[in-house]
């Protein structure tokens, strides 16, 4: 894939239109609003963008690692298909431990929801249609929509739950997004995911929330970035290999945000679905 | 597991046994080596062992390394309590540079040796029927302190119960530290049978996220943490602790949160993470002070003392 193709890609997954469930999802924002936590900063602004900067953190620790193996298992397995079992049970065993991971109802939730619109979007929209099929001789487009399609069948019977970071590292990989890309779009759709929940929130007007995410939101996404593209699950790492979890494994960053994202049900009236 | 008859203990390391004896509980195996220390009341003890978990100075120093393996046979109870919270320092305090002949001065301008991490490693095997309860204190990390925990539970199957409590304070307040250790890890590692149903891992660093020389200001873990100074994660599994479990749902299905101007002293927050015909749970608890933290928590599982006996359950909570 040249830079233009890889361009295009991400301009196309970048449209806040796409149906990805994200619009619904606040991230714990809502609720740590609710409970007053603005009043500790000089502004609400101040307040919203130590928010997100909190929650990249603590976002890109716990979830980037899933993003990387799930790319890197599609990726590598791209190329045979006689290993659909064996990449099919490697993404379940990332799915299985992000659940493990992920210890509230709510993120649980929200989470759940997108990784699935994900795996909808790749079929219903972004997979090679039937009459081009022929003329694009890239990689095996069968391969990686029968491995998809296997893999949200599993999610529809409830046999995994289809987790946000591993369904979004399946599609880049599934479009040929380098995972580089792939693991900064995420981090910078999260960042305005949160500014966008902001306006609907009415806490921050629109022309505010497009400068921000111009000028605030840029670096705090380089610098999580930065901190965590290496880290890994350690579900793909050899019995010998020297991979060291309590490193380079992913880990909550940020109590805090836990405790308000798990509290989000409990508020009287809400805007969003987490 | 192979019992030799001249155990071999490597410094920190210890090993419990809990046997089951009919109508009693045993303690089949209690050992320890230096620095960790377990202590028993009786050998043998009616339904609960209780054993607390030591260190000799009240505290762990940097590159102390505590290796704990816990075994309960089927049907018994253990409860792990401790005295005072877990001090982990980042050197020996009034420690022994001195009379090797260095300059006395700050011992924070000394380069610390590699093998300054403090760790702990608990590691439990719960037969089937059986109830785990590791009721110690919080961790308190002074400053500079580096500290990692990994604590591994296996159950054997849906009959096994457990409540594990674990907690971090800010520090040593009275002389204004307030979340400035260097790090804290701490991961929880929960498998019934070959099945891995729970990990949570936390990290707090006071690390300057600023790597990329991107301008950031620095953001101490302060800032992150604030404005609680202590922080509690408890878990659930297993038929045991089902009404305790269910009690605090009631309580937490009632309350309503309203637009607040300032945020609570105290907030909690209950999760079910297992299928709904087991008991799984996470609570999370923060407050402004750790007191605050164990008196709510000593009212919200007072189910628990039906599980460990009341005069147990008062003793983990006094």
């Amino acid at each position: 894939m040249d830079q233009d193709d890889e361009t295009y890609i991400l301009l196309l997954l970048s449209d806040s239109n796409l149906p990805t469930g994200s619009f619904v999802a606040s991230s714990g924002l809502e609720s740590f609003f609710k409970h007053g936590f603005a009043s500790l900063f000089p502004t609400t602004e101040h307040a919203l963008i130590d928010f997100i900067r909190q929650s990249l953190a603590s976002y890109a620790h716990s979830a980037l690692p899933f993003v990387a193996d799930a790319h890197c298992v599609l990726s590598s397995a791209k190329d045979s298909e006689s290993i659909l079992d064996e990449t099919i049970h490697k993404l379940l065993s990332l799915d299985q431990l992000y659940e493990a991971s992920t210890l509230n109802h709510v993120t649980r939730r929200a989470s759940t929801a997108q990784g699935v619109a994900l795996l909808a979007l790749y079929s219903k929209a972004f997979c090679t249609p039937s009459e081009l099929l022929c003329s694009v001789p890239s990689q095996s487009p069968t391969f990686t929509s029968k491995l998809i399609d296997e893999f949200k069948l599993l999610v529809r019977r409830e046999e995994t739950p289809g987790h946000l970071p591993v369904c979004w590292g399946i599609l880049t990989a599934a479009l040929g997004l380098s995972l580089e890309r792939a693991q900064y779009l995420h981090l910078f759709l999260h960042a305005r995911g949160l500014l966008s929940a902001a306006v609907r929130l009415n806490d921050i007007g629109p022309y505010r929330a497009q400068q921000l995410l111009l000028h605030v939101v840029r670096p705090l996404v380089a610098a999580a970035l930065s901190r965590c593209a290496a880290l890994r699950t350690g579900l793909l790492e050899g019995e010998d290999s020297e991979f060291d979890v309590s490193t380079h494994g992913p880990a909550n960053t940020w109590p805090l945000g836990e405790l308000m994202a798990a509290r989000h049900d409990l508020q009287y009236s809400r805007v969003f679905n987490s | 597991m192979t019992q030799s008859s001249f155990p071999i203990i490597l410094a920190g390391s210890g090993r419990i046994t809990v046997g089951n004896r009919g109508r009693d509980v045993a303690l089949s195996e209690l050992s320890s080596a230096y620095p960790l220390k377990l202590l028993s009341p009786r050998a043998v003890q009616s339904k609960v062992a209780v054993v607390y978990v030591l260190t000799y100075g009240g505290g762990l120093v940097g590159g102390d390394q505590l290796k704990l393996q816990a075994d309960l046979e089927y049907e018994t109870v253990l409860a792990l309590l401790s005295q005072g919270s877990t001090k982990v320092f980042k050197t020996r305090p009034g420690h022994r540079l001195a009379s090797v002949g260095r300059p006395s001065g700050s011992s924070a301008t000394l380069p610390m040796p590699a093998s300054n991490l403090t760790s702990q490693t608990f590691s439990f095997n719960i037969a089937s029927r059986s109830t785990l309860a590791l009721l110690m204190e919080p961790v308190t990390c002074f400053r500079s302190a580096s500290y990692s925990q990994v604590q591994t539970f296996h159950l054997e199957d849906e009959q096994s119960s457990l409540v594990v409590i674990d907690w971090v304070t800010s520090g040593r307040k009275a002389i204004g530290e307030e979340w400035s250790f260097s790090r804290y890890y701490s991961c929880n590692e929960f498998w019934v049978g070959r099945r891995r149903i729970m990990r949570d891992v936390v990290l707090l660093e006071d690390d300057c996220e600023d790597r990329a020389g991107l301008g950031l200001p620095a953001k101490p873990l302060l800032k992150r943490m604030a404005p609680y100074g202590c922080y509690a994660t408890v878990f659930f599994y297993g038929p045991k602790l089902t009404d305790t479990v269910a009690h605090l749902t009631k309580e937490y299905e009632a309350i309503s949160i309203f637009k607040g101007r300032w945020p609570e002293k105290l907030l909690w927050s209950l999760s079910s993470v297992t299928p709904k015909e087991q008991t799984g749970a996470v609570l999370r608890v923060a407050a402004i002070e750790t007191e605050m933290v164990k008196k709510w928590l000593s009212n919200a599982l007072r189910e628990m003392d039906k599980v460990i006996g009341a005069d147990v359950y008062q003793r983990a909570f006094a």
